[in-house]
């Protein structure tokens, strides 16, 4: 279906790239919540598997989290985590210790927290929208 | 429905919307879903299937080494957010690469590829009683039983007949799709034998005519099970 031919009747958080989302999902509404419960469901074992590895200094394992991670976003319609998350793995191929990405490596942990909060938010919401259709 | 599929995939929002995929194309029927090399391989080992949607980089081996084990060559879509694999899924001879996320129209592209590029034409290549090799500037017939195997040569293939040999310009995972899988087997990822020919089995090779041929562990459990043993 093409993204223009139905009503977007949800509106999603600014940081969610709606039309991306669309684009994937059409206005399927109700699978847009399953994915956002399924990214939810598996969210904390990756995000541990990717703190555990900076905690290891293990770049190697670092840079694996970072590439499982990356398109996890991409199907939740935050492409800008994507985007970031796929900078931080070339960083991570790029780099020779763990040492060296401290500071993008906080940023990667702070907007990855808050992304798990957008998406839980954002899941919510759609609960109760395809609970009570218009 | 077309085609059976596996996909292997260690991310499960991934896996279900390729799944969501397939059902919408009304072409596509799941078979099974791995997350993991291992398991994916032992499945496709007993379970034929026309399509493998596979992801590159999971935990263990990784897709390429699946592809590498694999005793026999279904149609390959790889299924991966890094473009840099690109080369290698020309190597391997894939049939699409599709980057993570995908939409449906890209994905129903994908699919296309299988008709335009003579998927469905698989069957009547590898039904044949023979093949026509390019050798020496001319065009070989050779039939599928004067074959003994088939050894890579880098760039090259060597068809070894019990009279004979023939040097073309191809690979062993090419030929893996074009040989009649009745009379061939890969046994190891430089070798395709023909199984009529063996004439006994050791440790970690086989014998064909005097020829001594490798064959690797991942392979061995295939060649056995393709074999009329009392």
């Amino acid at each position: 279906m093409e993204p223009n031919s139905f009503s977007k009747k949800f509106i999603f958080n600014e940081k969610i790239d709606s039309d991306y989302l669309y684009g994937l999902y059409a206005d399927d509404y109700v699978y847009i919540e399953e994915v956002f419960a399924t990214t939810l469901q598996h969210f904390d074992a990756d995000f541990e598997r990717l703190k555990a590895a900076w905690e290891e200094g293990n770049l190697h394992d670092l840079k694996k989290a970072a590439h499982k991670l990356k398109p996890t976003f991409g199907f939740a319609g935050l492409t800008a985590v994507q985007e970031q998350l796929k900078q931080f793995e070339d960083l991570c191929q790029n780099s020779t210790s763990t040492a060296q990405l401290k500071s993008d490596y906080t940023r990667i942990v702070t907007t990855l927290a808050e992304s798990k909060d957008l998406i839980a938010s954002e899941y919510q919401k759609l609960k109760v929208f395809n609970a009570n259709p218009l | 429905m077309s085609w059976s599929c596996v996909i292997v995939e260690d991310l499960q929002v991934a896996a279900d919307y390729l799944a969501k995929c397939c059902e919408k194309s009304g072409q596509v029927e799941v078979k099974a879903h791995f997350t993991n090399v291992a398991e994916a391989l032992e499945y496709l080992n007993k379970h034929s299937v026309d399509i493998l949607f596979l992801d590159v980089e999971m935990p263990g081996a990784s897709g390429f080494e699946l592809l590498d084990q694999l005793a026999y060559f279904p149609k390959v879509f790889l299924t991966t957010s890094k473009s840099e694999y690109a080369y290698d899924a020309f190597e391997y001879n894939v049939t699409d690469f599709l980057k993570k996320p995908f939409t449906f129209q890209r994905f129903q592209e994908a699919l296309n590829k299988l008709t335009q590029s003579g998927g469905d034409n698989n069957i009547s290549s590898t039904a044949a009683d023979h093949i026509f090799i390019k050798s020496d500037g001319k065009l070989v017939r050779l039939n599928n039983d004067d074959i003994l195997f088939i050894e890579s040569m880098g760039d090259y293939v060597k068809f070894v007949t019990p009279d004979k040999k023939y040097i073309t310009h191809n690979t062993i995972k090419n030929l893996e799709e074009k040989v009649n899988r009745q009379f061939f087997i890969k046994v190891h990822r430089s070798y395709i034998i023909n199984i009529t020919k063996i004439d006994d089995i050791r440790e970690n090779d086989l014998y064909i005519k005097g020829h001594e041929i490798p064959v690797s562990k991942a392979h061995k459990q295939d060649v056995l099970k393709r074999l009329n043993i009392l």
